[in-house]
């Protein structure tokens, strides 16, 4: 195999850990909304925790073997494509970074609920309903589809 | 940086099948492990069914159309294909056994709960995950 090649291959590698894992993160937390118990809610935001790592290490898996692409290939650095690469994926993690703080401060609620007798109030729902919190865990998705988009269409390439 | 000079919609229906379907057996699996620790919470086994069934098939669905769309428009015929070609179908195809396999299983054990049933479900998404991962090697580095 080529330079390109591994490159390319570790690139991927690293795409597919990153969107898996925030599909897998996104499962969570859609389960972590309609679980009819807080604690079940607080077991389902926990469970993301273990899936974190996989996106992080693709998320900077996707950047460092995408620039060493680009130099590697003798790519034009500003490409719109390149370019548009970059921004979502700062977008994406922000946003992502974001998410996670709101489903942070669902599942202390939830496991204070938990153990106070299960049962959920209007506080935690209001928490996992709230849409400003939800809006930036979906924002983050839609900016690594929109990067998915990106890399495959190449605007502007 | 996935691929130059080839048809977008067909890849990125299969790249981003592949992607979800990823996704939603890595979700099975902690949910299985969750499972193996907490027995008692029949909310986790149901809930790895339900991601089998509304995400994990119709994930594998939209990647294996992309696949055939990409194979018909790209010229291959089955003879002399690339060997990353194979690879792919062959994980493909003996992957929708696996997938559907586990969530057979996975029904079982919603259903009923015993602990074999969620160690098969855990072991056969673990199984299907190394798969995937075989393929998505060697289709990204196109090995010949």
């Amino acid at each position: 195999m080529t330079t390109v090649q591994w490159l390319l291959t570790f690139h991927v590698t690293g795409a597919f850990l990153l969107v898996g894992g925030s599909v897998a993160a996104g499962v969570l937390n859609v389960l972590s909304i309609r679980a009819e118990r807080p604690s079940e809610t607080a077991l389902f935001l926990r469970l993301i925790r273990p899936v974190l790592p996989v996106v992080g290490i693709g998320s900077i898996a996707t950047l460092v073997f995408g620039l060493w692409l680009v130099h590697e290939r003798d790519l034009d650095f500003w490409s719109f494509w390149i370019i548009a690469a970059i921004v979502l994926w700062l977008a994406a993690n922000a946003l992502g970074g974001a998410g996670g703080r709101h489903q942070e401060r669902a599942r202390l609620r939830a496991e204070q609920l938990a153990a106070e007798g299960d049962t959920p109030d209007d506080e935690l729902r209001a928490i996992l309903r709230d849409p400003r919190g939800n809006a930036m865990s979906w924002l983050a998705g839609l900016a690594t589809l929109l990067l998915l988009v990106d890399m495959i269409w190449k605007p502007g390439a | 940086m996935i691929a130059y000079e080839r048809a977008f919609f067909p890849l990125f229906l299969h790249v981003l099948g592949a992607m979800t379907l990823v996704g939603a057996m890595l979700a099975v699996l902690v949910l299985a492990i969750a499972a193996w620790r907490r027995p008692e919470v029949a909310a986790l086994r149901r809930a790895a069914f339900g991601t089998l069934l509304v995400l994990a098939i119709p994930a594998w669905v939209v990647m294996r159309a992309g696949a055939q769309w990409i194979y018909s428009q790209e010229g291959f015929n089955g003879h002399g294909d690339p060997t990353w070609v194979g690879i792919g179908f062959l994980v493909a195809d003996a992957g929708l056994i696996v997938l559907l396999a586990t969530s057979g299983i996975a029904f079982w054990w919603s259903r009923g709960g015993r602990p074999i049933a969620g160690r098969l479900v855990g072991g056969l998404t673990g199984l299907y995950l190394v798969m995937l991962a075989v393929a998505w090697l060697a289709m990204s580095g196109k090995w010949s």
